[in-house]
């Protein structure tokens, strides 16, 4: 007897995500007869055909309503452009299924708090795709400052850019009707859940990103207050940023590569430096008494975030980022949002940077209010 | 603007919306390069340089075509020849190509011509692959469908570029050196002023080849010094290499074996996921897991920087000037301003974060 049923799963939205990110995880664990991959959603047929090649049993469906009206799978990942997020996601708990949602959660503040809505109300799990909480790194540094290790007076700096490459199918992701921002919705996610969940809630002091009217931002600064930090964070889709978070205290720093998902370097005050290479293991499987393992990579975090959301569905198990967490990122994007600041770019010519002032989407938001 | 997702065309785009342009018309070749240029809100045409007819859609209408494509050196010769049909088939009046100055190797001689033949045996396969784009088009001249001018910079530089990041980058991590006593000719070109060049030969195009560079000679000594005084960078740090001869190193085999066709097949058959793992684990058995302390990288002597380093010559341009006007108007005192502002905005100066702690903290 098998120790627990195979479940279906569903992917809604087809894209560079699931292609990239996605469908390495979903092949194990459906070649180890965990899932099985039953449905496949997304209105381009092309790209559900491509996908289907590696999931010979799933059905492909143009839209969600199709979808669900002739199957309930067990988990539903919803990846397609966040301006749909709170749409598929209610679809999803409306037919009885739960949903592991990737990143942002939501475009807003009003989709996260509906989508949190409709999983209470249908006694379903809302998972969120925000899968730097699996990394070992945090729960390191998190565990250091706990200890005390970098004393009081916390202060950081975390930037993460670089000219983007990420091989997107369309341009969803730069507009604002259909992503609701640019790089601040995007890895700005990953990046404000990930202090969160080192620092605590924290608020938005000051906010400033470079889009112009019809644009979303590519670069944004924001100043950030947490219960026990506070700091700068930057962020880019045009500039190799010199990527990572630095943190200094009373006592002592730290530092840490977001693609360094399992180490953190720190050091007290006048030491030298030396690296924590995390530890924590998640489970491999669904079984009760699973096999666990330290994730060395973004895909293992992918993988075992993927196994998390299944264990939350047979298990009752808390999930590593729930539907809280995502509104908890939705409100300080948005907050960023209500009040943004043309950012200065340093190297263009003054005549530059009154055109860069005037064409602010502040600016011309204003105007059209 | 055919490559508007590159460094040099995202500079072109904004400059030309800054400047309250609306006539230029940005093309890439797959959706994940309009995130360069996202927040500027212009609308971009998808054409695959590889692929003539998605070029000749994307082209349609345009007057001027700007062919800015970088990619694969196996690929510029049919990108060439691709965006040259489509600009014919589109009704151009003027195509103009980006070239390279590194199509004469070493600049040896200061009465080099304008005109003067690509070295097709260059050891860089871009360089030669850059030559024969420039034969092809060399050829099509002669047809009159359309007026063809070719630019050939030197180093494009400024903010963004990778040969203000590299040096830079080496600066500050302890890696930099200078061949012999840095006093090799470091051939720039300051982007804003090559846009205005592309746009003063959009205006009054010559068919042709045409250098250009900055006005003012600079050595590589003079360039490394700058930037790192600009980044409080002791220049003793700097280590010297001698200039006699190059001496090939693991890199260059390494290199050697990413060129072979079969490599470039076996990587775009792998998985993102599976290079990943691979990338990890040859980083763990190199022992190389933990990053470069800063100030103590090892120099790494490639032979492009080697025989940039070893130029003798600066790039004559005095053709470009009397064709159409003297366009520069920066100076190695601007440009590199600007590109010390760029550097500290990406965090490569490591003391503008201990002044962004200084502030927080008062």
């Amino acid at each position: 007897m098998r120790p627990h049923p195979r479940l279906d799963l569903a992917v809604v939205g087809c894209g560079a995500v699931v292609e990239g990110l996605y469908r390495g995880a979903l092949r194990k664990l459906e070649s180890r007869g965990i899932v099985r991959v039953a449905a496949l959603v997304d209105p381009n047929a092309a790209r559900t055909a491509a996908l289907g090649r590696h999931f010979r049993s799933a059905r492909a469906f143009g839209a969600v309503d199709e979808a669900f009206a002739a199957l309930t799978p067990d988990l539903v990942i919803v990846a397609s452009p966040p301006g749909r997020h709170a749409e598929h996601a209610a679809a999803a708990f409306a037919a009885g299924s739960n949903v592991l949602c990737e990143k942002p959660m939501a475009a807003s503040v009003a989709d996260a708090e509906h989508m949190l809505e409709a999983a209470r109300h249908s006694g379903r799990v809302l998972a969120v795709g925000l899968v730097r909480r699996m990394f070992p790194s945090l729960i390191e540094a998190r565990a250091l400052l706990d200890a005390g290790a970098l004393g009081d007076d916390l202060r950081f700096s975390y930037r993460e850019g670089l000219v983007y490459s990420w091989p997107v199918s369309t341009d969803a992701a730069f507009r604002r009707a259909t992503a609701g921002g640019g790089v601040l919705m995007d890895f700005g996610s990953h990046a404000l859940d990930f202090l969160a969940a080192l620092f605590g809630t924290p608020t938005v002091d000051a906010y400033a990103d470079d889009a112009y009217g019809g644009g979303v931002e590519t670069n944004c600064r924001i100043e950030l207050a947490f219960p026990r930090a506070s700091g700068v964070m930057q962020l880019s889709w045009s500039q190799p940023l010199v990527t990572g978070l630095h943190v200094v205290g009373s006592k002592g720093e730290l530092t840490l590569q977001p693609s360094r998902v399992d180490s953190v370097r720190w050091r007290r005050s006048g030491e030298a430096w030396r690296t924590l290479k995390g530890a924590v293991a998640w489970p491999t499987d669904l079984r009760r008494a699973s096999e666990w393992r330290t994730p060395r990579s973004y895909y293992d975090c992918i993988h075992d975030q993927l196994v998390q959301a299944l264990r939350a569905v047979l298990w009752g198990e808390p999930v590593p980022a729930t539907g809280e967490d995502g509104l908890a990122v939705a409100q300080v994007i948005e907050a960023c949002y209500r009040h943004p600041d043309p950012l200065r770019i340093p190297w263009l010519t003054p005549e530059e940077q009154a055109q860069t002032q005037q064409r602010h989407w502040s600016v011309q938001r204003s105007a059209a209010a | 603007m055919v490559g508007a997702g590159g460094f040099v065309g995202a500079r072109l785009l904004e400059m030309a919306i800054l400047g309250g342009r609306a006539d230029v018309v940005p093309v890439v070749r797959s959706y994940k390069s309009v995130a360069r240029n996202a927040n500027l809100g212009a609308p971009h045409r998808i054409g695959d340089a590889m692929r003539a007819e998605s070029l000749e859609r994307a082209l349609d209408g345009c007057d001027a075509v700007v062919n800015l494509t970088t990619g694969d050196p196996s690929e510029i010769v049919r990108t060439t020849k691709n965006v040259c049909a489509a600009a014919v088939a589109a009704g151009a009046r003027v195509l103009v190509h980006l070239s390279s100055a590194t199509v004469y190797g070493q600049i040896e001689r200061p009465d080099l011509p304008d005109d003067a033949p690509p070295r097709l045996d260059h050891w860089m396969p871009y360089a030669r692959q850059k030559g024969l784009a420039e034969n092809f088009l060399r050829e099509r001249m002669a047809d009159g469908h359309l007026a063809i001018v070719v630019l050939r910079p030197g180093l494009v530089w400024g903010p963004g570029s990778p040969w203000v990041l590299g040096p830079a980058n080496d600066l500050v991590r302890g890696g930099a050196y200078l061949v012999g006593d840095g006093s090799g000719i470091c051939n720039l070109m300051y982007v804003d002023d090559l846009v205005r060049s592309i746009h003063a030969v959009v205006a009054r195009p010559v068919t042709g080849f045409y250098n250009v560079a900055d006005d003012e000679t600079t050595t590589w000594r003079t360039f490394y010094g700058a930037l790192a005084a600009g980044l409080g960078v002791n220049m003793n740090a700097v280590h010297r290499v001698s200039g006699d001869r190059y001496r090939a190193g693991l890199h260059d085999r390494l290199d050697a074996v990413r060129s072979l066709r079969l490599y470039r097949w076996l990587k775009d058959r792998l998985a993102l996921e599976t290079r990943t793992a691979l990338k990890l684990r040859l980083a763990e058995l190199r022992g190389g897991d933990e990053p470069a302390t800063s100030g103590t990288g090892s120099t790494v002597v490639t032979r492009t920087f080697w025989d940039l380093q070893t130029t003798r010559c600066s790039l004559p341009t005095s053709l470009f000037r009397a064709t159409f006007g003297h366009q520069n108007r920066g100076s190695f005192a601007s440009g590199l301003a600007a590109s010390l502002a760029w550097l500290r905005f990406i965090g490569l100066d490591e003391r503008a974060f201990a002044h962004e702690l200084d502030s927080q903290a008062s």
